[in-house]
């Protein structure tokens, strides 16, 4: 260590970090990448929810006249109602309200037999906990994100040139090509990648970094959502009623006015929750789709009195700096732009997956002839990396794909039929690492990316034959179109000529 | 360039060698990094000339920039001691962020 430059120590950071957390980091980009169009993938996953024409606040008729007549003695209602991106309508009682539900279906008001499935939610949860326990989730992924930044910005620094080196690309040049792949892919992106690796850690703030939060409130949460609303303390609770007071049977107000009002206020709307219904203290409470605006909406909401349909809590507007951090969160969430802005998002989450995929190959590639110069240890160590890089980048793309066939093909009425989706995630998974570890490594690399790409290039074919209904064309345009370039990857590594210059050092050594 | 990318460099690729200084490193990039970061916020939070729940916000905002910097810091200083000198500045930053507390304290 003593005579390194700053350079090379940075260098020593970029490949170590980038190696370790790149693995964990891939995976995190690529379910990312794959939670921006989750209510997509979820319509996919859904096939009995029929498509329908209905605005929301016909739906929400709809949804009410169904609980006033099988739960007329809930204390609370809940509806999910359908939007431009998902055409569900849900409806659950009590205090729940994340995702769960029945579907219903808005024409004739009946519930739907609906498959169960993990849904497109598991590839956004997995994105943010990895699928361990949530909090845990959170702290694992961030200390993955927090690597990101530090490789992100030591790779700037050993790049230095690297606007130069942009325009440089020499394909087919065997480590070169890697490395001019991993630097074009960086460059081509990075202000995306130091965004979304920035606002991805702002969305959990006072998780990660509660010093002044403890310096300055004793860590008191309570304290600290009063001074960020600028509510004193006597406003805290609002909206709900003291208990003791019970008040009289009274008819519901009219749903569709107070929908409409609603949504002037707030632009379309995700879902309400009628409280006390058909008495005199009701309470509607109705909750704006995330994406109305750049700021991050979430537990926002509009409260109504249930009997006079008056406005009791209009939603308060962010204070400036409560704002530029919901504008940070909701910069990575990706709600807001419509379409195109989910587009722009997902291409550039690919080229960060592609970025980092290139650079855990990078780094085998690299060492690839050197192994004997280090002793068994450094050998085992990159025979190791370079089939973990199979299983990750290649056995995790197979494992999301997998997760679709096998919503298709487990049995309609299995039990726990969304957790055996996960299971069948994780080892097909699990299986990926044990072929990588048990084949050669360009032979695992071909078989897995040419699984990958025959699954994807299979997927319409699957929904017609099991299925035969939805209509899902723009997802299978697309996952023909990632089948294709998968399947090219894949053909490529089986032509001798690309890899020729390693592989003759492959031999010698 | 070229010399970075050259087939004569295998000094520079001998990563195996985890030394102690190297961990020292680590751990000060790591622990001593976070740890200074707390500081540091904490202590951007109180001076800050703004509201509480507005300095809380910047200060919070802006940590994992400060927390950046130390991590690279940690690896781009001449040796581990001076690293841990450097986010040893910790310690007046969480004075100034927790005076309240500790005066609380010490009666």
């Amino acid at each position: 260590m003593k005579q390194k430059t700053i350079t090379q120590s940075l260098s020593w950071l970029h490949t170590w970090s980038g190696l370790l957390f790149g693995w964990v980091l891939f995976a995190i980009f690529l379910t990312g990448t794959l939670a921006v169009f989750d209510k997509e993938i979820d319509n996919w996953l859904r096939p009995e929810i029929p498509a329908h024409s209905l605005d929301s606040r016909e739906a929400a008729q709809t949804a009410l006249d169904y609980l006033q007549a099988r739960h007329p003695h809930a204390r609370t209602w809940n509806i999910g109602l359908p939007n431009e991106r998902a055409p569900t309508l849900s409806v659950s009682t009590g205090e729940q309200r994340r995702g769960g539900g029945q579907a219903l279906d808005p024409e004739t008001g009946e519930l739907l037999q609906v498959r169960e499935t993990a849904g497109g939610g598991f590839f956004f949860r997995f994105h943010f906990t990895l699928n361990l326990p949530r909090l845990l989730g959170i702290w694992v992924v961030g200390l993955a994100a927090m690597a990101m930044l530090a490789a992100l910005v030591s790779g700037i620094v050993i790049h230095k040139k690297f606007f130069k080196e942009f325009f440089t690309f020499r394909p087919a040049k065997g480590q070169r090509s890697w490395l001019d792949a991993h630097n074009a892919t960086g460059v081509l992106v990075l202000p995306f990648h130091l965004m979304i690796t920035y606002t991805g850690l702002v969305i959990f703030y006072l998780i990660y970094m509660p010093a002044a939060s403890d310096a300055l409130f004793g860590g008191d949460r309570e304290a600290l959502n009063r001074a960020l609303r600028g509510m004193p303390e006597q406003h805290a609770g609002q909206g709900r009623q003291p208990p003791q007071e019970v008040a009289g049977p009274a008819p519901l107000t009219a749903l569709p006015p107070l929908l409409a009002e609603a949504e002037r206020v707030l632009g379309p709307l995700a879902s309400l929750s009628i409280h006390n219904p058909g008495r005199g203290d009701a309470r509607i409470e109705v909750r704006p789709l995330l994406g109305n605006r750049i700021e991050l909406t979430k537990g926002q909401s509009m409260v109504f009195d249930g009997v006079t349909g008056k406005v009791l809590r209009a939603p308060a507007e962010s204070r400036p700096s409560l704002l530029t951090q919901r504008v940070l969160a909701g910069m990575h969430f990706a709600q807001f732009g419509g379409y195109p802005m989910r587009w722009l998002y997902f291409v550039c989450g690919l080229a960060s997956c592609a970025m980092i995929a290139t650079g855990l190959v990078l780094f085998t590639v690299k060492r690839r002839r050197r192994h004997d110069g280090e002793g068994a240890l450094g050998a085992a160590l990159y025979t190791g990396a370079e089939r973990i890089n199979v299983s990750v980048v290649a056995g995790l793309a197979l494992a999301c794909v997998g997760l679709l066939w096998a919503n298709r093909l487990l049995p309609f009425e299995l039990a726990q039929r969304g957790g055996w989706e996960v299971r069948v995630f994780f080892l097909i998974w699990l299986a990926t690492l044990l072929h990588a570890c048990l084949r050669p490594w360009l032979r695992a690399w071909q078989e897995q990316l040419g699984l990958t790409a025959a699954l994807c290039l299979g997927l319409p074919l699957l929904n017609v034959v099991t299925v035969n209904r939805g209509d899902y064309i723009p997802l299978e345009v697309t996952i023909l179109v990632i089948g294709g370039l998968l399947a090219a990857c894949a053909w490529k590594i089986g032509q001798p000529a690309p890899e020729r210059a390693l592989r003759v050092r492959t031999e010698v050594n | 360039m070229r010399r970075e990318r050259g087939a004569t460099r295998p000094q520079g690729l001998q990563t195996v060698n985890l030394s102690w200084p190297m961990l020292s490193r680590i751990v000060a990039a790591v622990l001593g990094g976070y740890a200074f970061t707390y500081a540091f916020t904490a202590a951007l939070a109180r001076l800050l000339p703004l509201q509480p729940a507005d300095a809380l916000i910047v200060a919070t905002v802006l940590s994992f920039a400060v927390y950046t910097g130390a991590i690279l810091w940690a690896f781009a200083c001449r040796s581990a001691t001076r690293a841990w000198a450097g986010l040893a500045l910790g310690v007046p930053l969480a004075l100034i962020g927790f005076w309240p507390q500790l005066l609380e304290r010490l009666g």
